[in-house]
């Protein structure tokens, strides 16, 4: 706790009188520590820590939602997906609300137990998120998947959507706490644009709060030295290249794709999708879909939020008529959404 | 002799001829107090003390069975434990079966053995009963409601809690909402962690004869956390907890930091938040550890006037917002 409070005790000493600082973390289970272990009030004043866009559920793109929602009202089909992904909602309700055939998972691996189980049936495995988990779906495709499970992939990429935000003058980041996760695949050389190109010092962290107050300390050294650099402090887990067969294994599945994330709109270059070599395995292609409309859920700022421009207590909704039991917006439904975060803790 | 093989039928619920083999061949096998006997509409019950608390409670909790427990065990916990808290002692019970039609009568005995078991081990007898059926998928196998009336012996209010009393919990929390999670089998996790569901009788009662008690509640559901966030909405108090203090088992924490859980919101089903006098605390917490289900009592927080709401002292010394909130991941823990 001494150490803790050392580093603490730095960051003040840091943190410039006459400038706003702030840093974002792009990261649910970042977002998570920080507000569950109160860490913004022993901050400077000064300092910011922005919750960024760490809930692949949150950008999930209406449109996949429904879709998945009807393909689950299919006889032939058990839709499969992670529990959080369940109880989005959109305008034609969540999957958990309006679906029929429809299973919550852990790990694609479980996908594949249920495929090999109901032969008779088409498994869907409506996969989404960042890098951490299109590793494991790439892993599963080569290790060969049973005939009858299709993949709807709405996976997302950090790099991008980072890269977008730096370059958004009105969120004005001073630092980036990299995910620990996503960097583990990724490695910290795909951080070094931020800090080569951008000037913007970006530090991959991991989830303990000592461990990220860490970070943020590196960060604030760096900025007071004036020189940006990529840096570790998750040594153990993290190495320069990431996982090289994991990115081997991703770039042979799925090719990059100019895709829309919910509230935000399309960013190109920004999604995975299966490579046509693949379209087989691809529910979009096999079953058809189109794209549905998007709707705005009204008062709901998630996209802006998401993008690091306003905090949750900024939506007018926020623990009014949005709640974790009556959510208006995905960000209070995931537990990485910054809104869920938000609510059990602020 | 078990009932093996034999499941529930419509007729059952009837109140005819199987509705009495029922309660003979399975209620009255394992329930058998002298109230209940007779099997008239209503029991007379006899009460020495004209202060008498009543508390009810319905139980649906999913699985029925759980490492720990089961639904019928829960069933006499949860609502003696209610009478407990309120400073009574828990006399009787009433206990009302909705059944599926198919559940087999076997799993129904092992339900109604631990009811037996644990109302010996409350100190309560059970003394009326009903059980209706339904068909088939219109209920989740059994559904309990319980009823429960003790008598008072120490009354408690929220009105008594004043600035300085200190926050104490009977032990180790989040317990019950884990070992529920874990039993549903929607992670791939493995962990030996068992529902705390037991009756408070015998660690709570001592505690009654300690003047600087003041109040008492049990973290159910919604956890340590709804309790304190409620306490302080109606008293206008704040409360303030030390995370470093508060009992958590290891695997509880591992386990809810994977599953973004945080233990002060998951329920407890054999625990108690006790508000007492800064001054009697140390005395109570000393008594509750003589007690086997108070081997990990500690004292958690206190009560303050200077800030409203309630709220956390984490570990790197941050604070944050404790708030009234069903685990909303978690639906039918109780
Ligand atoms: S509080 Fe609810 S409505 Fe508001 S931004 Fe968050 S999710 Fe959307």
């Amino acid at each position: 706790m001494d150490k803790v409070k050392g580093i603490i005790k730095l960051i003040h000493s840091l943190v410039p009188d006459n400038k706003n600082i702030r840093i974002m973390n792009v990261c649910g289970s970042h977002e998570h520590t920080i507000a569950f272990s109160g860490m913004r009030s022993l901050m400077p004043e000064n300092l910011e820590i922005i919750p960024g866009p760490g809930c692949p559920v949150c950008v999930c793109p209406e449109s996949d939602i429904i879709n998945a929602i009807n393909l689950s009202k299919r006889e032939d089909v058990i839709l499969v997906t992670y529990g959080d992904m369940l109880r989005v909602p959109t305008q034609k309700g969540s999957i958990r609300t309006e679906g029929k055939n429809f299973r919550m998972i852990t790990s694609p691996f479980e996908a594949i137990n249920i495929a090999k189980s109901n032969t008779d049936r088409k498994i869907i495995f409506f996969s989404i998120g960042f890098e951490t988990t299109t590793a494991p779906t790439a892993g599963i495709l080569e290790m060969g998947v049973p005939e009858n499970l299709f993949i709807l992939s709405s996976h997302r990429l950090t790099p991008t959507i980072m890269e977008i935000l730096v370059k958004d003058a009105e969120i004005g980041i001073d630092g980036f706490i990299a995910p620990g996760h996503v960097s583990a695949i990724v490695g910290t050389n795909a951080w070094n644009v931020f800090s080569e190109k951008y000037g913007i010092p970006t530090v991959v962290a991991g989830f303990e709060a000592g461990n990220l107050l860490l970070g943020i300390l590196e960060i604030l050294r760096q900025l007071k030295n004036g020189k940006a650099e990529t840096s570790n402090v998750y040594k153990g887990v993290v190495k320069p290249e990431g996982n090289m067969q994991a990115q081997k294994l991703m770039d042979k599945y799925f090719e990059v794709a100019n895709v829309n994330w919910r509230g935000i709109g399309y960013i190109p270059g920004s999604g995975l999708e299966l490579r046509e070599k693949y379209s087989w395995k691809d529910a979009r292609i096999v079953f058809e879909l189109e794209e549905v409309k998007e709707t705005k859920i009204p008062g709901c700022i998630c996209g802006t939020i998401v993008l690091g421009k306003a905090y949750p207590s900024a939506c007018k909704l926020f623990r009014k008529a949005c709640t974790p039991k009556t959510p208006k917006g995905p960000c209070m439904v995931s537990m990485e959404g910054s809104c869920n975060i938000w609510y059990k803790t602020l | 002799m078990r009932n093996s093989n034999s499941k529930i039928e419509i007729g059952h619920g009837s109140g005819g001829k199987l509705t009495r083999d029922l309660i003979e061949k399975v209620f009255l096998k394992y329930l058998n107090s002298e109230e209940l006997k007779p099997l008239e509409d209503a029991a007379y019950i006899n009460l020495k003390n004209q202060h008498t608390a009543i508390t009810t409670d319905s139980y649906v909790v999913r699985p029925l069975f759980f490492p720990g427990g089961n639904i019928g065990k829960l069933s006499i916990c949860g609502t003696v434990n209610d009478l407990a808290v309120s400073g009574a002692k828990p006399r009787y019970l009433s206990i009302g079966f909705i059944l599926e039609e198919g559940f087999p009568i076997e799993s129904l005995e092992d339900i109604v053995k631990s009811i037996s078991e644990t109302s010996k081990n409350a100190g309560v007898s059970i003394v009326t009963g009903d059980t209706k059926v339904v068909e088939k998928n219109k209920c989740d196998g059994v559904y309990i409601n319980t009823t429960g009336v003790g008598e008072i012996i120490k009354p408690l209010s929220l009105n008594n809690i004043s600035a300085g009393d200190a926050v104490i919990i009977t032990g180790t929390i989040g317990d019950h909402g884990t070992a529920i999670a874990l039993a549903r089998n929607e992670f791939d996790i493995k962990a030996p962690v068992v529902s705390d569901c037991a009756p408070l009788t015998d660690l709570i009662m001592p505690v009654f004869e300690i003047d600087g008690l003041k109040w008492m509640r049990d973290p159910t559901r919604g956890g340590v956390s709804t309790v304190l966030a409620e306490l302080s909405d109606i008293t206008g108090l704040g409360v303030e907890i030390f995370e470093a203090q508060v009992p958590v088992r290891d695997d509880v924490r591992f386990i809810s930091d994977m599953l973004g859980y945080d233990p002060l919101y998951l329920a407890n089903e054999g625990k108690a938040i006790i508000i007492a006098s800064s001054e009697s605390a140390d005395t109570i917490v000393s008594i509750l550890k003589k007690h086997p289900l108070g081997k990990n009592a500690a004292i958690i927080g206190n009560i303050s006037s200077e800030f409203r709401r309630a709220r956390l002292k984490t570990t790197i010394g941050g604070e944050r917002l404790l708030d009234m909130l069903e685990e909303d991941m978690l639906p039918r823990i109780c």
